[in-house]
Parts: C-alpha cells; structure tokens; sequence
C-alpha cells in the first residue's frame, strides 16, 4: 500500500502559488502543475481502463476539469487528494461508458515483467478486465472508495482526506466493496492463483 | 478468542495491514484453528493481489499531452510578464498595433471600466496584458499598483452587487499582480509612495471585506484570498531577515525586539461539506 506523501513546506508554499495562479488565468503556472501531476492522473486512468490512449483522453479531461474547478478550490485539502478524487470520478465514469468486451488494443499492451507466456498473458488481461468490470459496477459509495485504493494506490489515511470522510467509514465501505468484488468475480481470483502457483 | 463473525469482519483490514497489533494477534489465534476463516484469508489476499497489480502507465512524453490539452483550455491572459528580447518585443509591437486596431474599432463597448461580470471584459484584461507587456520593467511598478486598484475596484462592485465569486477572482488577480510587483515594492525608488500605495490596497480590501459582509455574503472562499492578499502585503512590508547590519553583542544577552502584532484579519469560517468543490 502507498505511504502518505509528506510534502514540505517548501512544496506546498510553491504548488499553492502555481494553484492560485492557474485560477487567476496564469496559463504557464497551469503548465507547471501539470506537469507535476499528469502521470499520476495517467496512471490512475491507465489503471483503471488498460488502455493507454484512452487513458491520455480521460486524463485530458481531468485537467479540462481540474482547470475550470481550481477557482473554488479551497486549500482545505491537500491537492493531490482533491485530484485523485476528480480523477477516479472521471476514470470511474469512463469505465462506466465502456462495454465490457475484449479489446484487441488492450490484448496489444506490452506484457507484464516476468510474464511472457502468451496464454499467461492473455489469462492476466483477462482478470484485469474482470477486476474493472466488476469495480466499475459496483454500487457508487464503495466504487469511488475502492477506486482509490486501487487504481489510485491510496493508503486508508489518503481515502478518509480524499472523500472527506471518517477512517471507519473508509474500512467498513472497502469491506463491503471487496466482499461484493469476491462475490462477483467468483471463481475468477482462485484459477489465477493457481496458475501461478502451479 | 475472537468470535467467527468478527474475524471475518476483520479479515479485510487485516490483509490491507490495518490492524493494530493486538487486534492482529486475536485474528491470528482464530485463523490458526479455524481452515473456513483461513480460506477465505486467502481469497481476500488473492483479490488484493490482483487489484495491487494493475500494471502502471507505460512513460508519456509531456509535450504532446500538453500542447493538446492547452488547444482545449479556454484562453486566458497570461499574468506574468517574461523578460522579452528584441524581437519579441517586435512581435508585440506588431500585435499591439492589431489589439489597437481592434480596440479603436470596439472602444465604444469594451470601456476600461468593464467590470468581470460584463461580456467585454476578456477585452479589457487583453488590453491590460498588453499594456503590461509593452512597459518597461522599471516602469512597471506605476502599472501594475493601477491594476491591482483596478482589481480592488471590481472586487468592490461585485461584493455589493452579491457577486462574491467573481470578487474572489478579482482579489485572486489583485495576488498574482502583488505579487509580481514584490521585488520591486520591496526596494522601490520612492520607499513613501510605496508605502502609501500597499496601505491604499490594505484599506480597499478592508472595504471589500466589510461590503461583503453588509450583503450577507459572507463567503468563505472570499475571505480567504482577502486573507491571503493580506499576507502578501505584509510579506512585502515585513523586513527582510538580514538586510540590516548584524549587532554585535558582547557580554550580554540579546534581547528580542518586540513580536509585530498582526493585522487583525476577517476570520474565514468553517466551510461546509458540501460537494460544489469535490467533483
């Protein structure tokens, strides 16, 4: 699980500058936050939806927001977890949209390190899939949480500051949230185990 | 021994490391003794094992995912003025002598006064960063205190005109151009005029304040940039540390000058809950 990020004041003076900058019109102080967050804000999209293109445009469209919410944004969180937030909204309504059927695009990614068998690879694209699916429909109160946890590698802590909610609210939704993945996955989580332990 | 129901209630924060370590030592014993908890132990880890692997992005270069973002962005002016060389400046010229055109054409709409909840009012900010632009840095200063007193004066008509938002995005501009005014506040050629001018800004945000709170806005988000432009001027008007010769102390210990007293200052409340800033 990540551990909670501890900018320094130095950090957080700087990237509240280029904050209210953006939101004055500054479109080079945009640029630079940017910059800083766009992986981040790829990688949970890429997380999430498994394909790398599509993953650019719902990342595009996080910022379009990010942009044109900054005004309002008050400081009162930090804004890593305020843009985890708008970005696992957005990844979770792109995977929404998205019709569960295989996608040659996806079967095209580049293999993961160590896994090279192509029916391995195909097996593990596969789950992914299944793990998405099943995320994305899930009911929305446990969707966003879980959301978080694993397409944006949150910790409890960062979940509990990210939804403005209490840390047992954050454990009793990831419960729930993982008891109906198991049960909708089903048989799906054991086989893997097995092929890999095989 | 922990009971089979609170075990499995237990089993997902103990496999996410969320147990305090008595309550993982309970767990521990029942799991020890009970195979249906330890099954089921693993298929918790087994989801979590597959939600953790969710492969990363694969590198993205910047260039491209900005430049396209950017042609989506709705334009706006630029705040800070760069250093310019000669040919850019020849470009601005050029570009000055269009903005001219068109404002000549248009000046009958697009008056100077143009307050931020008037259409014409993107017009004035381009005539103002052009304005900007073309002055010379150590001529910028005069510039720069008439927009900021241009920003306070907007803030004002929409704080009394129930524009609270817009006011906060005039008070958040009046930041940015104090802020670029710093350096040369902080060293002006004229220390009087300076002084007077930070004390005009302090005196209209006050009044911003007071408006605001007269029409019942009492926004939150309002108070906090006027908080903020405070600081920003206190900032410059604070010292800076060792801009004065050091005393040397011999025998004796230092006695600390006396602690400013700050600026008493609207206190932003509490703000609610509510989900307009957590898309």
């Amino acid at each position: 699980m990540a551990q909670p990020e501890v900018p320094s004041p130095e950090g957080d003076a700087e990237e509240r500058r280029l904050i209210d900058r953006s939101a004055a019109g500054d479109q080079e102080a945009f640029r630079q936050l940017v910059l800083r967050h766009h992986r981040l804000v790829i990688n949970v999209a890429f997380r999430a939806l498994g394909e790398l293109s599509l993953a650019e445009d719902v990342a595009q469209d996080v910022f379009i927001k990010v942009h044109k919410a900054l005004p309002s944004y008050r400081h009162d969180k930090p804004f890593k977890h305020w843009l985890h937030r708008v970005a696992a909204n957005a990844v979770t309504d792109a995977l929404r949209r998205r019709r569960p059927v295989v996608s040659l695009d996806a079967m095209e990614q580049p293999p993961a390190s160590g896994v090279s068998d192509p029916q391995d690879v195909a097996a593990r694209h596969d789950l992914q899939r299944a793990v998405r699916h099943a995320i994305a429909n899930l009911p929305p109160h446990y969707r966003d949480t879980i959301a978080l946890q694993a397409f944006g590698e949150l910790s409890y802590d960062e979940i509990a500051r990210a939804l403005d909610i209490p840390l047992g609210t954050v454990m009793s939704r990831l419960n729930g949230a993982k008891r109906l993945l198991r049960e909708r996955l089903g048989d799906l989580v054991s086989p893997w185990e097995e092929a890999n332990t095989a | 021994m922990l009971s089979h129901a609170t075990t499995r209630e237990w089993l997902i924060p103990y496999a996410d490391g969320m147990l305090a370590s008595d309550e993982r030592g309970r767990l521990d014993a029942h799991i020890g003794g009970c195979a249906s908890c330890a099954a089921e132990l693993r298929e918790v880890r087994e989801l979590n094992l597959l939600l953790v692997t969710l492969p990363p992005a694969p590198p993205v270069a910047f260039a491209p995912f900005w430049l396209k973002l950017q042609a989506t962005l709705p334009q706006r002016r630029a705040l800070r003025v760069p250093t310019f060389a000669s040919y850019r400046r020849l470009g601005l010229a050029f570009a000055m002598a269009a903005i001219l055109a068109l404002a000549a054409a248009s000046a009958a709409f697009a008056a100077p006064s143009a307050l931020p909840d008037n259409p014409l009012y993107p017009v004035k900010q381009l005539e103002e960063s052009v304005r900007l632009a073309v002055t010379p840095s150590p001529d910028r200063l005069p510039l720069q205190i008439e927009l900021a007193n241009e920003r306070l004066r907007e803030a004002q008509a929409m704080a009394v005109d129930h524009k609270p938002l817009l006011a906060a995005t005039s008070l958040r501009a009046l930041g940015v151009i104090v802020n670029d005014a710093s350096a040369a506040l902080k060293h002006p050629t004229d220390p009087r005029v300076a002084s007077k001018d930070l004390h005009q800004l302090r005196d209209g945000l006050a009044a911003v304040e007071r408006t605001n709170a007269s029409r019942n806005d009492d926004d939150a988000d309002l108070k906090q940039v006027l908080v903020a432009d405070l600081d920003e001027i206190d900032r410059i008007e604070q010292p800076e540390v060792g801009s004065t010769a050091p005393t040397l102390i011999v025998g004796t210990q230092a006695t600390p000058k006396p602690t400013p007293q700050p600026t008493p200052r609207p206190t932003p409340r509490p703000e609610p809950s509510d989900d307009e800033h957590h898309h």
